[in-house]
């Protein structure tokens, strides 16, 4: 009887996991084969399940005619370099905060940079539109990095001073004494041991920066500034644009932040948990 | 130099930025939300006072009530199946067992993907002819017609806020997976040795244990799902019939489709005022959390 309970109970968990992958799974699943479904395939009535064989034209087109390329590396400039760019500022900033003397008033510029995570990004894209079309800064891929540096630098800073904070002064101090500088501190003896928290930080600005799509669409008007996510949109009301186009385009856009979270997943996790969970 | 003005030195560069680019726009934000800006008339931009709030409210395409109920139900809805889902989800991860670790990375991937690309996937799934869930549907016989998910008003939000539970568990069952994996394994000993049955345990044990983290994380998502167009706007723009338009979506809307910056901003100045008096409820909840009040 106990032994039928615990196959019953284990049996039932199985399902609820079984189910929950499914359903995590079926976007993927579904964007993929359509990718790979040629026109025909695409519009048949009733629909197929599986791709009755892989056809790689949307590929084809997605990248000749559709100038994808270009939007992929618009998008991987912009995010990798962004990310750089920020990750060099909020560990400057968070290492700034964590060790500077005056209590009241890191915790002021940490408050601070706590209201700037309130504000969605696009609340703020049509001032800084206003702005910066008056000195004609916009349709320009830098400056549209340092505005994402701008949207991850306080997440950044408020997550790597978290970590800085856990980190024993004692070593920076001897090194101190011995007539280091502080730039060389950090460089020499607290980075080598928060690469975790820098993996963390990283991915999660890499993320965010390759996601976005409002500020983007507003900022890039010509054809060959566009990144990913605006080239997108710009096809919903482009004609001749198929849905397996589409598909095609929409797994280029999707697998680069899967790969990261896949890789980086640990550090991740351990990042978004950090100061969520009572030690 | 000193050491504290060489530290202080090193947060400057943070601290322009955010002034530049996040302080000030907010500024001009609330200013814009006053004046008669449109970007086919931009020679006649005018100090206009309440003008645009009251074109917001009065409205009749974009029925205002109608914005601010589906903006309640989308994040009240979403909420309470993102959550539900993400702590049953946690909980069958909470113990080990083989390939644990692939299957969480599995399920977690939808955190990192594009709310715009993966709104856009579903949107296909969801099509009235030749998507996923009509072909199921027609394949077990239960539906001769397609429907139109995405067309039809009494579906079309259902729809989008499916996609945004899909979109949201990761981040629920992520953050409860490591507070429940907190709980002090002598607890349960302890209510084991009382008689306390699984149920009793979840309930007097490790929801008080981990309560920090549902409020804190409740709280915080909230705010979050408030501010996320972009599964909305992928898979309907706020259509049809302004039945998905939340008040996120509509100042899209107001910038993208018809120009009118003055209110598009407005609408931002209302966002803004949510936020702020909810930013005051959710720092007094949180303040009585940490004296352990709640």
């Amino acid at each position: 009887m106990k032994k039928l309970k615990i196959f019953l109970r284990s049996l039932l968990k199985f399902m609820a996991l079984g189910g929950y992958l499914i359903f995590a799974l079926i976007p993927l699943y579904w964007v993929l084969i359509t990718s790979f479904k040629g026109p025909k395939e695409l519009y048949t009535f009733p629909i197929t399940f599986w791709p009755k064989s892989l056809d790689i034209e949307n590929y084809k087109f997605l990248f000749s005619f559709a100038n994808f390329g270009i939007y992929f590396r618009n998008s991987l400039l912009v995010s990798l370099g962004a990310s750089f760019g920020a990750l060099i500022v909020s560990v400057l900033s968070g290492y700034g905060l964590s060790r500077i003397g005056f209590k009241k008033l890191s915790n002021g510029l940490l408050l601070a940079m706590y209201l700037t995570q309130m504000i969605p990004g696009f609340l703020l894209m049509l001032p800084l539109f206003l702005m910066l079309s008056k000195f004609g800064m916009i349709n320009n891929l830098f400056v549209l990095g340092i505005i994402y540096i701008d949207m991850v630098i306080a997440f950044g800073t408020i997550m790597s001073k978290g970590f800085f904070d856990r980190i024993p002064v004692s070593l920076e101090e001897a090194a101190l004494i011995d007539g280091c500088g502080t730039l060389e501190v950090l460089y020499r003896i607290v980075l080598p041991v928060s690469l975790p928290a820098i993996m963390a930080i990283f991915s999660f600005f890499f993320v965010n920066i390759w996601n976005e799509l409002f500020l983007a669409v507003m900022f890039l008007s010509s054809n060959d500034k566009m990144t990913i996510p605006a080239a997108l949109n710009s096809f919903i009301s482009k004609a001749g644009i198929s849905w397996g186009v589409m598909s095609a385009g929409l797994v280029v856009a999707l697998l680069p932040t899967i790969i990261v979270f896949a890789f980086a997943q640990k550090y991740i996790i351990a990042g978004l948990t950090e100061g969520a969970v009572k030690e | 130099m000193s050491r504290n003005l060489k530290l202080f030195i090193m947060v400057l560069p943070t601290i322009i930025l955010l002034v530049i680019f996040t302080y000030i726009p907010i500024g001009q934000e609330i200013q814009i939300a006053f004046e008669n800006y449109n970007l086919y008339n931009l020679s006649n931009i005018y100090f206009n006072g309440f003008d645009n709030f009251i074109d917001i409210f009065t409205s009749v395409d974009f029925n205002f009530a109608q914005i601010v109920l589906n903006t309640v139900i989308w994040v009240v809805v979403s909420l309470a199946f993102q959550f539900t889902l993400g702590f049953g989800l946690a909980l069958l991860l909470k113990k080990p067992f083989k390939g644990r670790g692939i299957y969480s990375g599995l399920v977690f991937y939808p955190w990192a993907v594009s709310g715009f690309a993966i709104g856009l996937v579903w949107a296909w799934i969801f099509n009235g002819q030749f998507g996923l869930i009509n072909g199921i549907l027609m394949r077990l016989g239960i539906i001769n017609q397609g429907i139109g998910f995405l067309s039809d008003p009494h579906f079309a939000l259902a729809s989008v806020i499916v996609v945004n539970i899909w979109y949201g568990i990761p981040f629920f069952a992520i953050m409860l997976l490591a507070a429940l994996q907190s709980v002090p394994e002598e607890l349960y000993e302890a209510a084991k040795i009382d008689g306390a049955g699984r149920f009793r345990r979840l309930v007097n044990v490790t929801i008080p244990y981990i309560r920090p983290t549902i409020a804190s994380t409740i709280l915080l998502r909230t705010m979050w799902i408030l501010n996320f167009p972009d599964i909305i706007y992928a898979m309907t723009n706020g259509g049809p019939a302004n039945s998905t338009n939340t008040l996120a979506n509509y100042m899209i809307i107001k910038m993208y489709s018809f120009y009118n910056y003055g209110q598009a901003a407005a609408i931002g100045f209302i966002i803004m005022s949510i936020l702020m008096i909810y930013a005051i409820i959710y720092l007094s909840i949180f303040s009585r959390l940490e004296r352990g009040i709640i």
